[in-house]
């Protein structure tokens, strides 16, 4: 029953809901009035997200019917990489059925600060999903890779709960991928990093090209926590991404990098958002975008400081490189600083580039492509700097590459 | 080989509208040091960023690298050709590590010559020449170096390329004395090593000073886009102590 295909109807998701509602391990996770009261809230948030870019050509709310075709799946995640003694891995169901020590104060914690439509049809039909927890001072060497491979014609909600117990640290890698296209997925991942631990958290989305996909992370500090998220989307027709960062912890600092790179007619739409809720605090973000063929992207970047934080400091910067004439990149950076003891920078470029550089790379025998394509590698590096493992960093280079040859 | 030498004849360039360059002889020959000399804005860095391919230039005349048509190609294959300049202003490219440039270029000038290990052991022969510090390999291209550093690396691809043909503009600039020596050093060592002692060097400056430590064969001064006057390197002195004006009216003269 938990795999019955949806039926082909215009309430897709109600019917998806039916399927869920058969379903007593999910029920366990979220009951079936929290799905609902989600599932409202899937439908009353406007489909074009909150301020639309100006080259977004889907419309959202024709989803629904394009996707009737889809089955769904639960996200089922498999487990590799780093152990440690008493680090808990497991699908959600298993972990509230468990009664796994952290899953039911933490759940849901982070993402209440980070509302948004698919959040919220991520929180209606959530079904599998992974939960880590690292308990108290234990320090994960080797990073934890949790990987979703989505099936074939398959909706499905990844749903990963990721929580760090006060001074422990540890690094996920979260992959996203699937053998087949026209697939749908939308993810939740949330952090809940308590006093002094360290969570570093790098998600790679590699979904085929005719995939749609959106992701809403959401991270909670606390006293003296630091996360740091990386994020590369790189796949799927068009995603939808969204990093929020909710400091509310004296001294805890957080950091996103994130990159993408949308070619053909891929469109990537990204949402940051930080909000210090505490004073001497610390937050970066940087962001290394670029598109080419018909690529598009919109950043919206957002930083918060409110009067009576104190001692804050953050920073913002956003470069935007454009390969192609008919490639686009809108960029967004908005600081609401309303504290004057703090120290907040953002910088935004958006260029083509630099021809100069391009000949002087020349003179020194590399073709025209050769050198674009370095300079275009370069100019994602410090991007690329906060992924985590030479390994990855050099999976994503050849990624890049790709993009660029394309 | 016939016809050796980097040969440029009644090359005329202008840009944007402007003739820079009216006309310009001169013959880099193989294994021999060329000074070229002339004030600010006389066309010295024009004539070797044409050289080398700028685009954006409009050009007649003709350049040739040991017979081979220059301005029929684009930068990169002169490159490949044996053609390097050493730029008054080089571009810094982020993200782009030293280490990963060097190696591609030399690949892409000398392919597949060397093993990996050899040619980690030449790149750090050439930076010792040139006293820098291995941790440059690790920094991004001419990212936040200083004028000087600049410089330096210019002279540590111009090692590492080994071309056939160099031009270096005022490499010599913005050098401290110990990093001029070094520089004379490292090029002193090219003519001596086997594969590049046939180098033919066209060295653009201001100061006779790069020329006691690498002395030239002949001396050119160029004028408002011309060159108006060849010597040997006692040239170079006189125009030290002398300056241009009197060469500036051999120019209006021959207009
Ligand atoms: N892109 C351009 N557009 C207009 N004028 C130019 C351009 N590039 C060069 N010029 C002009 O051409 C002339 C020659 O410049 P060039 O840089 O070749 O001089 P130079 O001899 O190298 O001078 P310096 O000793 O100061 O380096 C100058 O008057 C300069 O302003
Ligand atoms: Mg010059």
């Amino acid at each position: 029953m938990s795999e019955a295909l949806l039926e082909t109807k215009p309430k897709l998701w109600e019917s998806a809901l039916e399927t869920i509602v058969s379903d007593d391990g999910a029920l366990r996770v979220s009951s079936p009035d929290t799905r609902v009261a989600a599932l409202d809230r899937y439908r009353i948030t406007t489909a074009n997200r909150e301020r639309p870019g100006r080259y977004w050509k889907l419309d959202l709310d024709a989803l629904d019917e394009r996707l009737s075709n889809l089955a769904m799946a639960p996200a089922r995640a498999n487990f590799s990489g780093g152990t440690a003694p008493a680090l808990v891995l497991c699908d959600l169901e298993s972990a509230i059925q468990g009664d796994a020590a952290g899953f039911q104060s933490a759940f849901g914690r982070a993402i209440a600060h980070a509302p948004g439509k698919y959040a919220a049809l991520t929180q209606a039909l959530q079904r599998g999903g992974a939960f880590v927890h690292i308990p108290a001072d234990v320090c994960v060497d080797e990073p934890i890779v949790v990987t979703y491979r989505a099936e074939n014609r398959t909706a499905s909600f990844p749903y990963t709960l990721i929580v760090a117990d006060r001074g422990s640290s540890a690094t996920i890698i979260e992959r996203h991928e699937a053998d087949d296209g026209n697939v749908f997925v939308s993810g939740i991942t949330e952090v809940i990093a308590h006093d002094s631990s360290a969570i570093m958290h790098a998600a790679v989305q590699r979904l085929p090209e005719d995939a749609i996909a959106f992701f809403t992370r959401s991270a909670l500090l606390e006293r003296n926590a630091h996360v740091s998220w990386s994020a590369a989307e790189l796949g799927a027709h068009l995603t939808g991404s969204t990093i929020f960062c909710a400091i509310e912890g004296l001294g805890a600092a957080s950091h996103i990098a994130a990159l993408f790179f949308p070619h053909g007619e891929q469109h990537v739409d990204f949402i940051t958002t930080t909000d210090h809720l505490a004073g001497e605090s610390q937050s970066r973000t940087v962001i290394k975008s670029a598109a080419t063929g018909n690529g598009q992207a919109r950043y919206l970047g957002n930083i918060r400081i409110a009067a009576t934080m104190h001692g804050c400091d953050a920073s913002l910067k956003d470069d935007a490189l454009l390969l192609s004439p008919h490639a686009h990149i809108d960029s967004v950076p908005a600081l609401e600083i309303a504290a004057n003891d703090v120290k907040a920078f953002h910088g935004a470029t958006v260029g083509a580039l630099d021809d100069e550089s391009i000949f002087y790379m020349m003179t020194r025998g590399l073709t025209r492509d050769e050198a674009e394509r370095m300079i275009t590698l370069g100019f994602f590096e410090p991007a690329l700097d906060h992924f985590p493992t030479a390994a990855l960093r050099e999976e994503l280079r050849q990624e890049l590459a790709r993009k660029i040859a394309s | 080989m016939p016809d050796r030498g980097l040969r440029i004849s009644g090359l005329r360039v202008s840009v944007a509208g402007n003739d820079i360059l009216k006309g310009i002889d001169l013959n880099v020959e193989p294994g021999r040091v060329h000074a070229l000399m002339g004030p600010n804005g006389s066309g010295k860095s024009t004539l070797a960023l044409a050289l080398a391919g700028h685009p954006g230039y409009e050009i007649s005349g003709s350049a040739t690298l040991d017979g081979l048509d220059l301005l029929a190609i684009s930068p990169d294959k002169r490159a490949r050709a044996g053609l390097f300049l050493s730029f008054q202003y080089p571009a810094a490219i982020p993200g782009v590590k030293v280490s990963s440039f060097l190696q591609a270029t030399r690949q892409a000038v000398k392919p597949g010559d060397l093993p990996p290990a050899k040619f980690r052991q030449l790149v750090m022969e050439k930076m010792d020449l040139l006293d820098m510090d291995p941790s440059f390999l690790g920094r991004y291209l001419n990212d936040g170096f200083s004028g000087g550093e600049k410089k330096r690396l210019e002279m540590l691809q111009l090692a590492v390329l080994a071309p056939k043909y160099a031009i270096l503009d005022e490499t010599d600039s913005g050098l401290d004395i110990d990093a001029l020596r070094a520089v004379g050093e490292s090029l002193g060592a090219m003519r001596k090593d086997a594969a590049t002692k046939e180098i033919g060097l066209l060295i653009i400056t201001h100061y006779p000073r790069i020329l006691q430590h690498i002395s030239a064969d002949v001396v050119h001064i160029m004028v408002d886009g011309r060159i108006v006057k060849e010597g040997g390197p006692e040239l170079a002195h006189t125009i030290e102590r002398e300056g241009y004006d009197s060469l500036r009216e051999v120019a209006a003269v021959s207009v």
